[in-house]
């Protein structure tokens, strides 16, 4: 049984059969012309399918993927080991996060059509397939999975001029990143004459000559600057408020924390397994010093701009763009401290997918049909009117502004230790640094909510009422709580699935 | 290069035949011109008015039905081709991928993409 | 005892007879307070037989018998409380108000418990547990004499922050009343955590419901107030932590294991010479950084007036009585324990910093203010500059006038702003300009307002005075401040006239001379809930100004050694400009190190996931 190919990639396999399964119970359901919409039965039959997709890599991760002989079969394409399984968990987790966030907000803002959520499955299994790559041309097809739902999902508001132009802007944009990522790629086939990442590395590591190292360096930037687009880094994120705000916000949450995992994930394996020689990884002649800069550049500029918005998924759109630059940080911190940085950056990764998550979540549960929570004002005066939707609020945003003791916290930390064990004291000050220019945006959504009155004769968003957003918050919260007072286990899962430490 | 020469040949006669037809229908062929057949093209959008009108989106949805479908025959050429090398892997293989697509085209049946009218 | 129960039971029907209007609520409130107070005295009186001789015994026995439960109980219950407290039901005023006080009178007597122990050298009722063991992080507390008074500080005047509160406060009371339990619970563990993790979690959880306080129930720019108190905090904050995580860093390369430990820490000496720009130095910086801004320092004092101001009386009561210690605790702690060398190398600068720009400049400025509470505002800063200017000195009379001088701010302050929330909440306005002659329409509250004056000044026989006296006579014979500390402690007794000056010049303004205001013709004088909620602060005003060795003996062996520590330190480790070292064996006390994490065997039955895998060559 367990020499089974099957069983070796069992998550991406129950995420996907899971989403045939729940296509063919949509469209074959017969339902009254008064019942609830797709979304009543859909929402959670999804998060049941990425729950269990979640708990199959968790139960490989026990059995451990070196015991695995079917996973044999599937490389290089294909590779299991606790990276993958970790990864696993994480997206499964933002998939059925935004899943259930979906099953609250697509009935409520009208748009309950049943296509959201297998979009949203197998965009969770391109990203499952993406961050298992271990060959340019798996790693293509997951980024290609990935996207497409995700382009679909950021139009599903078809009526609004804005979703539409927020779905063109991504696609084209996103088209163009996978264009870059895609002409790196073909370059370095063209040098080594492989597509496995591992491959190519080794033939790297052997040598290349004076002029295919000029290739290489080309390549090099070039896939760079297709995964910064990805994952959003300045100056590669305009792409992201316009994309962020447009999108209804389950898909904004299943962007801002999936689809940016599963590109970490990219951005580790092809930086760790294709330029981890010691000329890539130098600081005169690799990408420390260019992945540097672009951390510098995202977090100030995200934190600078993020503070003069006016809307708040805005803001937390670009609050995602600066945690990308904090999670970069880890990533030029590779290179001297493989093993902790890539822990650090991976144990960041969770508690930010749900501090984010929660954050999103959070303001779909602030708004109603017909009237969106999206600016300050709309959450002037929410503390006093609903508490507890206030207070749940507060507690992400004081989690992705990193107070203890929540999870983004104890993530911040522990990058910012990375940073320093491995010598780069000026990035670990600008990050903390950084971290008090973003205090002051997330404190400002507080201080509306606690501080402000609405003012005389605004529209009042009423917050809506639905059992899914608030189980997604419920399990939100319990993670930000227990990943930031008890991050033992979680963190010593993280250091196992480092890739450097295999 | 000689190989080729049989090759080139057909292109040379295929090429002779179609414009040879051009040419006699053009000579042979008795001229009734009307409006119908002076469009330059005989389906799809009239070729003058408005140009930004809007064809329909069931025009995209058979579109895109029909490449991936059409695709599909890319993929089990070559199976076909190496049917016995490939033995019960491949079958069961190439069978998981047709259900696949059987549940995609029920799932577009089911939604209704195949209806032109409604 | 029998005596002191005799005092006690004089001193409670005196009490009673003092207030001419009160009804018997009042009455019997202010006799058990005295009463209560009196008793307080007897039973801590040094060597009567007011001693219990169960806590002799421990005396003997050392302090290894104390409860270590107590401190997570002084620790959890405000926090718990307010946690439970978000499950009433608001509507339920008096439910959710009697709750509050339960819990602070919960906390309060437990805190009392503390010092029933003899306050010996080393640490006492220490708790140690695993919290996070892959980082080396641990849930540590444990008490000292210096931090003892502070708690007990806290868990005196947080609660009559409260109740003052309640008196002018009627809105949103549960978030009121959360807000100040869990910032009692964090205050509380910011001074007992000892490991720099924890006391970092305190430390910024504290400024949450702060940051509430100010913004909710402010004045008119409350929430820029509210932003301000909160980026300047986060801002020096974060820094250290970058320097913890680096001091952290350090240690794993000396000793091979992860730990957050203060008891560990202190034994690493960073790479650098004083005077030059080095780890050393930079770490020194990232920490005194925090703290001044806590303090606050110039120039780092521009959140203060602002929040002061701005917070409702509650709380700026915590505010001066409580958040400000956390920043002189905390370089007395932590910036003097981890960085002796530097800070015995700054102090003589920091020292003229601190008299010339806190006590004499801050003194210059609340002068010239003309709102009531920016004035006390900025006396916080000239008071503050003395703690400071004890701390530097580094001499035991010093250390000891400073931490006296803490408690003793917090109590002179806290009075303070309770008075001036007495006429802000009948006149809406703190402008002196407005007032004048009170004295003749509320005679009560003016003699209050006197005797709380006469304390902040420092006059003998008030708390005061025996705080700076200690903190001056400190600095005049302080080897740190070089041949400077004659010349400070005279600049730093000018500092003690200037606040007598505008101190009693905001006195005359608004009590004395004619009535001209009309609006003030028909105030009334202070009321029953209000002498309650002073009540306390003015009796402790005198038992420490008559009998300050109740505290200072306590603080006594804390001090000592804490000052020993330090001056060893500088003394043994010769500075090395390249590499970190460790401190030799035998300069820390025994009883100091209790508690310290050993390295861990080599478990194999453990994976050996420590948080950095591979081993990088040289030291940065």
């Amino acid at each position: 049984m367990s020499d089974s190919v099957f069983f070796a990639i069992a998550p991406l396999l129950v995420v996907s059969l899971g989403g045939l399964l729940l296509m063919m119970t949509e469209v074959f359901a017969t339902r009254r012309a008064d019942a609830d919409g797709p979304s009543s039965d859909l929402a959670m039959g999804t998060f049941i399918t990425m729950l269990a997709g979640a708990i199959t890599a968790f139960a490989l991760w026990l059995v451990g993927p070196d015991n695995l002989a079917g996973a044999k079969a599937v490389a290089p394409y294909l590779l299991v080991d606790r990276f993958t399984l970790f990864f696993d968990m994480v997206l499964c987790l933002g998939g059925g996060i935004a899943a259930l966030l979906a099953g609250g907000y697509l009935p409520e803002h009208k748009l309950d059509r049943g296509e959201f959520y297998p979009l949203l499955i197998f965009s969770t299994a391109g990203a499952m397939v993406l961050a298992s790559a271990g060959d340019l041309l798996s790693l293509f097809i997951g980024l290609e999975t990935m996207s497409l739902g995700v382009y679909a999902m950021v139009g599903f508001r078809r009526g609004s001029m804005r979703s539409t132009e927020a779905a063109i802007k991504y696609f084209l944009l996103g088209s163009f990143a996978a264009a870059l990522l895609m002409y790196g790629g073909a370059l370095l086939y063209g040098v080594t004459g492989k597509t496995a990442l591992a491959g190519i590395g080794a033939a790297i590591r052997a040598g290349v000559s004076s002029t295919d190292w000029g290739i290489l360096l080309l390549s090099m930037v070039l896939i760079l600057a297709g995964l910064a687009f990805k994952v959003s880094a300045v100056p590669f994120h305009m792409w992201t408020p316009d994309a962020y705000e447009g999108a209804p916000t389950p898909a904004t949450s299943f962007m801002a924390v999936a689809v940016k995992s599963a590109a970490f994930a990219m951005m580790l394996r092809v930086l760790i397994s294709v330029f981890g020689d010691p000329l890539s990884t130098s600081w005169g002649t690799g990408w420390p010093p260019v992945v540097a800069l672009l951390a510098v550049l995202t977090m100030t500029v995200a934190n600078l701009v993020a503070g003069r918005q006016s809307s708040v998924k805005r803001m937390l759109a670009y609050s995602s763009v600066a945690h990308a630059g904090y999670v970069l940080v880890g990533v030029v911190a590779l290179v001297e401290e493989p093993g902790t940085a890539q822990g650090s950056i991976m144990f960041y990764l969770l508690s930010y997918t749900v501090s984010t998550a929660g954050a999103f979540g959070a303001l779909i549960l602030c708004g109603s049909r017909g009237k969106e929570a999206v600016s300050y004002e709309d959450l002037a005066g929410l503390g006093k009117r609903h508490p507890a939707v206030a207070l749940i609020f507060s507690f992400f945003l004081l989690s992705l502004a990193g107070m203890p003791p929540t999870a983004g916290f104890f993530g911040k930390l522990y990058i910012v230790s990375s940073s320093i064990g491995a010598g780069l004291h000026t990035l670990a000050v600008l990050l903390v640094l950084n971290s008090v220019l973003a205090a002051y945006y997330y404190l400002r959504v507080m201080e509306y909510m606690y501080m402000r009155e609405p003012a005389a004769g605004a529209p009042i968003a009423v917050p809506m009422r639905s059992g899914y957003v608030r189980a997604a918050l419920a399990i939100c919260a319990v993670a930000v709580l227990v990943l930031g007072l008890w991050p033992t286990s979680s963190l010593s899962m993280a250091i196992d699935a480092a890739l450097a430490l295999r | 290069m000689a190989t080729y020469l049989p090759l080139f040949m057909l292109f040379g006669v295929a090429a002779l035949i179609a414009g040879g037809m051009f040419v006699a229908t053009t000579w042979a062929g008795p001229k009734v011109p009307n409006d119908a057949k002076a469009e330059p093209f005989e389906c799809g959008n009239p070729s003058d008015g408005a140009r930004n009108i809007r064809p329909s989106v069931k025009f995209y949805l058979t579109a895109l039905l029909f490449v991936v479908f059409d695709i599909e025959a890319v993929m089990i050429y070559p199976w076909a081709v190496q049917f016995r090398e490939l033995g019960y892997t491949g079958f069961f293989t190439m069978a998981s991928f047709l259900a696949l697509l059987a549940i995609v085209l029920i799932y577009a049946w089911r939604k209704g993409a195949l209806e032109w009218e409604k | 005892m029998s005596s002191f129960a005799v005092l006690a039971i004089a001193a409670g029907l005196i009490a009673a007879a003092v207030p001419t209007r009160g009804s018997r609520t009042h009455r019997l409130s202010l006799a058990a307070i005295t009463a209560f107070v009196v008793l307080a005295i007897g039973w801590l009186w040094p060597e009567g037989a007011a001693t219990a001789p169960a806590a002799a015994k421990e005396a003997v026995e050392g302090a290894d018998t104390s409860p270590s439960i107590l401190l997570n109980l002084l620790i959890g219950v405000p926090i718990g409380g307010a946690i439970a407290l978000l499950f009433l039901p608001r509507q339920m005023l008096s439910l959710v108000r009697g709750f509050t006080y339960a819990i602070f009178a919960v906390t309060f007597l437990l805190s009392l418990w503390l010092l029933s122990v003899p306050m010996t050298d080393g640490w006492h009722f220490q708790y140690i547990a695993d919290w996070i063991p892959i980082a080396g992080i641990r849930y540590h507390v444990a008490l000292d004499g210096i931090s003892l008074w502070l708690v007990v500080l806290t868990t005196f005047t947080t609660p009559i922050a409260a109740f003052a509160s309640f008196g002018s406060i009627d809105k949103r009371i549960k978030e009121l009343c959360i807000a100040f339990l869990m910032l009692q619970g964090a205050m509380i563990g910011t001074f007992l955590a000892l490991d720099l993790f924890l006391f970092y979690v305190f430390w910024e959880l504290m400024l949450i419901p702060m940051f509430l306080l100010i913004g909710i129930w402010g004045g008119a720019e409350r929430r820029m107030a509210a932003m301000k108190f909160f980026i300047y905090t986060m801002a020096g904050s974060v820094l250290m932590l970058a320097a913890i995580l680096y001091l952290v860093w350090t240690h794993h390369e000396l000793n091979g294991f992860w730990t957050f430990d203060y008891l560990a820490l202190c034994q690493v000496v960073l790479p650098g010479v004083p005077g030059t720009i080095s780890p050393q130095a930079l770490c020194f910086w990232a920490f005194t950084l925090a703290f001044f801004i806590k303090v606050p320092v110039f120039p780092l004092h521009t959140w203060l007036p602002d929040a002061h101001v701005q917070a409702p009386t509650g709380g700026s009561v915590v505010l001066a009585a409580v958040m400000l210690k956390m920043g002189t605790y905390g370089y007395l702690r932590f910036s003097m324990g981890l960085f002796p060398a530097q800070a015995a190398h700054a102090a003589a600068t920091l020292a003229g910093l601190v008299i010339m720009f806190g006590i004499i400049w801050g003194a210059l400025c609340a002068w010239k203010q003309s709102d009531v509470k920016r004035l006390v505002a900025y006396s916080s800063v000239a008071h503050l500059g003395f703690v400071m200017l004890g701390l530097f000195g580094a001499t035991t009379s010093g250390i000891k006038g400073a931490v006296l001088q803490m408690i003793n701010h917090g109590i002179a302050t806290g009075a303070l702003f309770l008075l001036v929330g007495v006429i802000y909440d009948r006149r809406h306005t703190r402008e002196v300009s407005e007032f004048g002659g009170l004295a003749k329409v509320m005679p009560v509250y003016a003699t209050l307002f006197v005797i709380v004056t006469m304390a902040s000044i420092g006059v003998p026989g008030t708390n005061g005075f025996i705080g700076e006296f200690m903190v001056i006579a400190g600095t005049f014979v302080s080897e740190r401040l070089n041949q400077f500390g004659p010349i400070q402690a005279v600049a730093a007794a000018f500092g003690v006239i200037l606040a007598a000056v505008y101190m009693l010049g905001v006195v005359q303004k608004m009590f004395f001379g004619p009535l001209s205001n009309p609006k003030n013709k028909t105030l009334k004088d202070i009321s029953p809930r209000e002498t309650l909620a002073l009540a306390p602060l003015i009796l402790v005003i005198f038992l420490i100004g008559w009998f300050p060795q109740l505290m200072l003996d306590r603080m006594d062996a804390a001090v000592q050694t804490t000052r020993l520590r330090f001056v060893n330190t500088v003394l043994e480790v010769s500075p090395n400009p390249k590499a970190a070292q460790a401190v030799p064996p035998g300069v820390f006390s025994e009883s100091f190190l209790k508690g310290a994490p050993k390295k861990p065997s080599a478990d194999p039955k453990k994976k050996k996931v420590a948080m950095r895998p591979t081993k990088r060559g040289g030291a940065k």
